[in-house]
């Protein structure tokens, strides 16, 4: 054997070494990415499958795709209504909750307010609160202000709840908002109202945006509030509407249920490809930290 | 705007000055957490020692009742010992495997990274509703594809009743929690793991440490406060487990998926047991808080400082 195959050789033996690992990595993610994406491509195939055709088993491919399941299912479940009124409240609701969180956000980002800790400590625990322990006096609550089983009930209640997580949200932000501007502004006589509205706001359009996107899921997918609030069947949420997919009648056939939670999904579908760069990368993470 | 960074203030006076800030930034909110979430707090703790049935306008003091009842029913038990094990399972795949999965996207350990993190995330922004539904038609035991993936596997020995077995039932409810969770610890610890200086891995890297001396050596000891914030949402997102709940099961079979959560929701409005309902309340508080400190003062001791 002449050295320099010798060479070549133990090069590519060298090469295979470092990439071994690696491709067996890739496989193990491969693998991962199957088992997180295969229930969802499973189900898209199976909702445009007829009926007759189970008998082929889970994975067989639909030999005559249909869309009737999505029209049936729209149509039973009136779903028409159910994404208008969980458009409604993810829309209103997540406004309502950067509303009231942009003020204080701007107060615990910019000033030393004696007591700040104190503010702190609330807001953190209006986050974690787990949603049952308030379940009984909030339905009270609202039975009082005769808000029972009403749009606007939800809408507040969502409002106040996501209130926390923006306040955190865009403090986070606005810390990163360099004070050079409002000095000089400052120095100019401004007020705190017109550093807020006229710097500090345009400047935190980015971070709006990200708290507002984030908030909307989360109301998108709120079930506990919407299934113990609410009790008529045109006001209803998608989450809610959808739990009639479980009943006997439909589970019998699994191509309405699939049909039913694609479409349940679209929107958000359509919110994570607007902003994936925002979300996904995990910036938003940096401003819960501090 | 006087930024005050080292003379002492008092409230009083920062808010004379700063009557905008004040109002909007510090008094509207804390009422309206008042309202909102502190007022039903302590309306809990306060209907926790009554009798109610959500209609009447008279409630029935009991006294300590509803607690001495609670301590003996066996659903407030098998309810516990089910959100602790849903705890455990959730700590111990969705937690690891999200640190893992970060961990090898930022070692750039894989080919596709970006596919995978979507892929892993892209759950996180589904409802748990329909997370349910899909899980009950891919376990379904007769058309289900899980089912048909371990027998192809070799592995039929393993097909089971996943909501029909009581021993198994919560813990296939808790995997697909944790399916739909994973992505949250997964984008946590990529963001942390970014924020590590790129040379602190350099270093190791060239001390000869491996993969999994680099991840329980450096990166780890790095990512404490991460790991807080995560342990924390795990902890909370376990206790208050309810929709998957609510969905695939309902508590079946005779109660043995039952979480605390759930048992508020029956008690009070399918039982009309509002003081009970009240009372469970307060448990999974006093249980969050519990938990939480305690973990706060031992293994994450001084995680929070800044």
């Amino acid at each position: 054997m002449s050295s320099v195959a010798l060479l070549t050789e133990r090069r590519t033996f060298k090469r295979l070494r470092f990439a071994a690992p690696r491709l067996f990595a890739t496989l193990l993610a491969f693998i991962l990415a199957a088992i997180w994406l295969g229930p969802l491509a499973l189900m898209v195939m199976t909702s445009i499958k007829p009926n007759k055709e189970f008998l082929n088993g889970p994975f067989a491919l639909p030999i005559a795709p249909t869309f009737e399941p999505y029209q049936k299912v729209w149509e039973g479940l009136n779903f028409g209504v159910l994404m208008q009124n969980s458009v409604l409240y993810a829309t209103t609701g997540s406004a309502l909750a950067v509303l009231l969180a942009l003020v204080p956000a701007f107060a615990l980002s910019r000033f030393e307010i004696p007591g700040k800790k104190y503010v702190f400590a609330l807001l953190l625990t209006g986050l974690i609160l787990p949603q049952q322990t308030v379940l009984i006096p909030l339905y009270a609550v609202l039975r009082s202000l005769h808000l029972l089983d009403t749009r606007i009930g939800l809408i507040i209640v969502h409002g106040v709840y996501g209130m926390p997580a923006q306040i955190l949200i865009l403090r986070g932000f606005m810390t990163t908002i360099p004070r050079e501007i409002e000095k000089a502004a400052q120095i100019e006589g401004a007020t705190d109202f017109q550093i807020f509205t006229k710097i500090i706001l345009p400047l935190s359009v980015p971070g709006i945006v990200v708290g507002y996107t984030l908030n909307f899921i989360a109301i998108w997918k709120e079930f506990v509030f919407a299934l113990v609030f609410l009790n008529s069947e045109n006001i209803l949420p998608v989450t809610v509407g959808m739990l009639k997919l479980n009943s006997d009648r439909y589970i019998t056939a699994f191509n309405l249920p699939a049909a039913g939670l694609v479409i349940s999904q679209i929107p958000i579908v359509i919110l994570f490809i607007l902003t994936y760069r925002g979300i996904s990368s995990g910036n938003f993470v940096g401003s819960v930290k501090g | 705007m006087s930024r005050i960074d080292d003379e002492r203030y008092s409230f009083l006076a920062f808010a004379r000055n700063h009557v905008f800030v004040t109002l909007f930034g510090i008094v509207a909110p804390v009422l309206l957490f008042a309202c909102f979430i502190g007022y039903p707090i302590v309306y809990t703790i306060y209907l926790s020692f009554f009798e109610w049935n959500g209609m009447a306008p008279t409630k029935t003091f009991v006294g300590l009742a509803n607690y001495s009842y609670m301590f003996g029913d066996k659903y407030f038990y098998i309810s516990l010992e089910n959100n602790l094990k849903w705890l455990v399972v959730s700590l111990a795949f969705p937690v690891v495997l999200g640190f893992l999965i970060a961990y090898a996207m930022r070692v750039r350990a894989v080919y596709f990274p970006t596919l995978l993190r979507t892929a892993i995330f892209f759950p996180v922004t589904m409802s748990l509703v329909a997370v349910g539904l899909m899980f009950l038609l891919i376990l379904n035991p007769i058309f289900g594809a899980f089912d048909t993936v371990l027998r192809a596997l070799g592995l039929g020995f393993l097909v089971s009743e996943w909501f029909g077995d009581y021993r198994i039932a919560i813990y296939t409810l808790a995997f697909v929690g944790g399916w739909a969770f994973t992505g949250l610890p997964m984008i946590f610890y990529f963001a942390g793991i970014g924020d590590v200086p790129k040379e602190t891995f350099d270093a190791a890297r060239i001390e000869g440490a491996g993969h999994l001396r680099m991840m329980l050596r450096v990166a780890l000891p790095q990512l404490r406060s991460v790991t807080a914030v995560v342990v924390m949402l795990t902890l909370f997102e376990s206790l208050k487990a309810f929709d998957l709940i609510a969905v695939m099961t309902k508590g079946a079979p005779f109660g043995r998926t039952n979480v605390l959560g759930y048992l508020v929701y029956l008690e009070s409005f399918w039982n009309s047991r509002f003081g009970y309902g009240a009372t469970v309340s307060v448990a999974i508080l006093v249980l969050s808080i519990a938990i939480a400190t305690l973990m706060l003062g031992t293994v994450f001791r001084g995680a929070f400082d800044v």
